[in-house]
């Protein structure tokens, strides 16, 4: 990622990077992103913090000891351990590997996924899972495909499938204006989840625009520019639109 | 007009209150400019007496006071300045008598204080006194503590039992029993029989009062208050409402006297009379508060409410949940703490959680029992001992009327110790700077920082009861009176004394740095850094943000993290592995108080980026900016957990914490998670504050927007209004950088 606004033109990251890929003149900073190879050397010497690489390898302990310094907390509160995303999902392996040392440990588990994936695939991280929190985003496949590029066939199978677990199931609705942010959109997914007899509840999470940075960092077109932040009392109404199905239904 | 004659609610003669206590803070604020330290319950003296000093605040802003020009002290000494017991207690008589009196009708308590005894001290201290360490206190930024005052706590009990007059018959008794120590006893005397002319005048101010008073409400108020009083005057107090006042009283003259905040378990001693009135169905809950209420706008004392009585059973009751109440309808500033342990009514904490967040004034604060306690126990005390020992001052705990502290009067600046060592090394041509010579010689300035500050206390032991004697906190102490001694020479059971370290994040921070930058790395060689920290990194911004960049203290399992928890314990060594010359236990704690500023200004630039003579970080808290790419208190909570210092006195956790995090039920049940989550690792105090950002920006930029605003700013709470520009930046600093 790259926040200009940080930058102190010291050229450090030019000496750096063996791509070329920084200009740096006295008080203009270039970022060729396209030469960037992801190598991570420019960050290490920007010490302003303008050049920042996302994401870094860690093993399964790495994490674990990481995980281990709040154990504590999860303790008094009752909470654990989260996998979130992207999606662990598209890395279920290395998913795999960490929820069963959590179990070892004693910890409680949760996944936050899109289920996007072979029934397998999820059913394998099963077993080390106390509790499931998955997006459904809308009924439509149709609309579906066209917002998030795919059917969503496999995952309203795959919620279906889980329906029948007796893992404690959270369904969430991203509440997106102008893509799933009617009554009847979200009420056809209540209508879908309401025989669940392991849903703990319905959540419907306002869009909000906490990415917005980011993307501009990572040099991404932000998409949702153009939207709206949804009023809670627009939300409140869905929820209570939702909650007609009989469901519990929660707003984030 | 019809109102006029109407009867009064108690919820109308609290919002009465409340509107003049505004008004007398925006006064304070218009007159006094800053005020760096609690909001007290101070008012100012009426313009014709006012007398306006100005000296230097502990944030190294100019700060003003207003005395009360109708007094002058007479001296003693060629100094120009009174020192010894008679001669206090003579001038502080005279101070009374000469202190306006003040009853509002509202209220159910008379008395109001206007002025600081303290501040007509001139010199505070003989000057032939003179102690040989003040070249070595400098050099390592020692607050010694000589001639600091109170900072521990008297037993209130003693004064319910005795009442103004039995306290004069106990002097008057003891008095033939020690006749050599008739200086000592003619200045306990004098505050007495001050208070009690003090006293009088306000039952002659209602009375009059009550003769001119239309309102029923108040005529009935004012006539009771008179009557109250004139039994007050001799006799103890009989029911909760003298008893509150019978505190009023005390808490004036503690606090006028020499600044005194310290009461305790207030759940406690209020407990039999509260309950007797209670089940006789002579006072409702309603009147209770109000009682109460009064009895807290009247001065910001330090409270416990709950934990554990010797006996380890928890001495929660419903006058706990009274007090969070009567203080949650005031949102005014205020000192209490929620004693957190096993044995606590869930519903107190959760009471004081929910509290939290609904009003936004740093209000409660949570204290952690067993920390305090093991910790305590392992001076050699018993745990029945540890769990009296309670809180009763900005981070700090004593047990009430049986032990002397000079708690967080003393303190050693950690980064002046480090920069010492540092030019120690770096101008010693003999040897090759290294990471592993600075940390020795950063130990052997420290041990020795350590020794100063014993001998220090030593010197303030001999003699402050010479100087300037506790004549107020004497009244209510154990031995005291009995042996004619004051506390702070011999009168109590129990001396443990306090050294406190400041400044922890900044020196963690810069030993790994250099660890990183210069020996690991060879980023930097030993004589460039020195030469940029000279230079206060002029023209070499690369090479500070090159050195702060270092993963900091607070991120755990950090280098910095390492050397934290090192220098903590090699202070904690030196302060425990031996006591004073003279033989005084000391307890090590880590804490700054609002000191952060003035410390700073005494140190050059450090290797963990920090510009010469800036701030240092806050006790035992990480620098703010930590933790970048996101706000964790749980980080937070797990770092200052892993530097206590283990003996009894704190080192408290400072949280300021978004209004959103606590949203329903479950957001509660998460903070209270991180609270008991952090006293479960032994941490001892954690002070909060759940603030909108947004707001507080626009109070920085103008303050007037904003006059209710509180904050607690470290131990203490304020309004953010009456603090000065650059302690509320550090506030504001310490908040925004959770966003970064």
């Amino acid at each position: 990622m790259f926040y200009p606004d940080r930058c102190i033109y010291c050229g450090n990251c030019l000496l750096a990077c063996p791509n070329k890929a920084h200009v740096v003149n006295e008080d203009d900073h270039i970022f060729l992103r396209e030469k960037c190879k992801a190598c991570g050397k420019c960050t290490q010497t920007c010490y302003s913090g303008a050049l920042v690489l996302v994401g870094r390898e860690m093993t399964v302990d790495e994490v674990i000891n990481e995980v281990l310094r709040d154990k504590v907390f999860y303790d008094m509160s009752g909470g654990g351990v989260t996998l979130s995303g992207g999606d662990p999902i598209v890395q279920c392996g290395f998913s795999q590997a960490l929820l069963k040392k959590c179990k070892e440990i004693g910890l409680h588990t949760a996944i936050e996924t899109a289920a996007n994936c072979q029934w397998e695939t999820l059913a394998a991280l099963l077993p080390m899972l106390d509790l499931v929190m998955m997006d459904i985003k809308h009924i439509d496949s149709e609309k579906h495909k066209n917002a998030t590029g795919v059917s969503n066939k496999v995952i309203l199978d795959n919620a279906m499938k889980l329906s029948r677990t007796k893992k404690r199931l959270i369904i969430r609705v991203p509440i997106i204006p102008g893509f799933n942010d009617t009554k009847s959109e979200v009420e056809a997914i209540a209508e879908f989840v309401k025989k669940f007899p392991n849903l703990e509840y319905l959540e419907l999470l306002s869009f909000h625009r906490l990415g917005e940075s980011k993307y501009k960092a990572l040099g991404l077109e932000y998409a949702a520019t153009n939207l709206v932040i949804p009023t809670k009392k627009k939300i409140k109404k869905l929820s209570e639109a939702a909650g007609k199905s009989g469901i519990k239904v929660r707003e984030n | 007009m019809a109102e006029k004659f109407s009867e009064l609610t108690y919820k109308q003669r609290l919002e009465a209150l409340c509107k003049t206590k505004m008004q007398q803070t925006k006064e304070k604020q218009e007159v006094l400019l800053v005020m760096d330290q609690d909001d007290h319950g101070r008012i100012l003296p009426p313009p014709e007496l006012r007398e306006i000093t100005e000296y230097m605040g502990p944030s190294g802003e100019m700060v003003r006071d207003a005395k009360l020009n109708n007094f002058k002290p007479k001296s003693n000494h060629p100094s120009g300045g009174f020192f010894g017991a008679k001669v206090c207690g003579e001038n502080f008589n005279l101070f009374l008598k000469d202190h306006p009196v003040y009853v509002n009708p509202m209220s159910s308590l008379a008395g109001g204080y206007m002025a600081y005894f303290m501040g007509y001290r001139d010199p505070s201290w003989p000057p032939e006194l003179a102690s040989n360490l003040e070249d070595e206190q400098r050099k390592y930024g020692i607050y010694p503590g000589i001639g600091a005052t109170q900072h521990f706590c008297q037993d209130m009990t003693i004064g319910f039992k005795l009442g103004w007059g039995g306290l004069l018959r106990k002097i008057r008794r003891y008095r033939k029993l020690n006749p050599e120590k008739s200086d000592f006893y003619d200045g306990l005397e004098q505050v007495v029989l001050g208070v009690q002319d003090w006293i009088r005048r306000h039952v002659d101010a209602a009375l009059d009062m009550a003769r001119k008073e239309k309102n029923p409400t108040l005529r009935r108020n004012l006539e009771e208050m008179a009557e109250i009083n004139e039994w007050l005057v001799s006799k103890p107090p009989r029911t909760f409402r003298e008893a509150c006042q019978w505190t009023v009283w005390y808490q004036m003259i503690a606090r006028m006297y020499n600044g005194s905040g310290s009461m305790g378990q207030i759940d406690v001693w209020l407990k039999p009379y509260y309950e007797r009135e209670s089940a006789a169905g002579t006072l409702t809950d309603e009147e209770a508060i109000f009682h109460l209420a009064c009895l807290l706008l009247n001065d910001t004392q330090y409270y416990q409410l709950g934990g554990p009585g010797a006996e380890g059973k928890d001495t929660t009751n419903k006058l706990s949940f009274l007090v969070l109440e009567a203080v949650h309808r005031l949102k005014a500033p205020a000192n209490i703490g929620i004693r957190v342990f096993n044995g606590l009514n869930p519903e107190l904490l959760r009471r004081g959680v929910e509290i939290m967040f609904e009003d936004k004034t740093g209000f409660p604060k949570f204290l952690g029992d067993m920390g305090l306690v093991e910790g305590f126990m392992k001076n050699g005390y018993s745990a029945q001992l540890a769990r009296q020992r309670v809180y009763s001052g900005c981070h700090w705990f004593a047990i009430p009327g049986r032990e002397y502290t000079l708690n967080d009067c003393v303190k050693i600046n950690f980064a002046k110790v480090f920069e010492v060592a540092f030019w120690d090394m770096m101008n010693d041509s003999e040897i090759r700077p290294s990471v592993d010579e600075l940390w020795r010689r950063f130990e052997m300035h420290l041990c020795r920082a350590v020794e100063v500050t014993k001998e220090g206390l030593d010197f303030h032991m001999k003699h402050m009861h010479k100087v300037f004697p506790e004549l107020v906190l004497d009244l209510l102490c154990y031995g005291t009176i009995e042996k004619g001694l004051d506390a702070s020479n011999g009168g109590v059971e129990y001396y443990n004394l306090c050294i406190d370290g400041s400044g922890l994040a900044t020196v963690a921070d810069s030993f790994a740095a250099v660890e990183q930058r210069v020996e690991k790395e060879g980023l930097l060689t030993w004589s460039q850094l020195a030469e940029h920290l000279k230079n206060d990194f002029k023209d070499a911004e690369n090479v500070r943000l090159m050195l702060s960049s270092v993963p900091r203290y607070g991120r755990g399992g950090t280098r910095a993290d390492y050397w934290a928890v090192r220098i903590v314990k090699a202070f904690t060594r030196f302060v425990k592995e031996r006591p004073t010359p003279a033989g005084f236990n000391v307890i090590p704690g880590l804490f700054s108080w609002a000191s952060m500023i003035s410390m700073g200004q005494t140190v050059g630039a450090t290797p963990n980026g920090r510009h010469a003579y800036a701030p240092i970080s806050h006790g035992a808290s990480p620098d703010p900016g930590f933790l970048r790419g996101g706000s964790a208190p749980t980080a937070m909570a797990v770092a200052v957990a892993s530097v206590q210092c283990g003996y009894g006195n704190t080192a408290p956790l400072q949280l300021d914490m978004d209004p959103g995090l606590a949203r329903g039920e479950e957001g509660l049940a998460k903070v209270e998670a991180l609270i008991k989550g952090h006293f479960e690792l032994g941490g001892t105090m954690i002070n909060m504050n759940i603030v909108d950002k947004k707001q507080i920006l626009e109070a920085h930029q103008d303050p007037s927007k904003y006059p209710n605003l509180i904050v607690r700013v470290t131990g203490f709470s304020a309004y953010f209004a009456s603090l000065s520009r650059n302690l509320r930046q550090l506030v504001v600093d310490r908040i925004l950088s959770e966003e970064t």
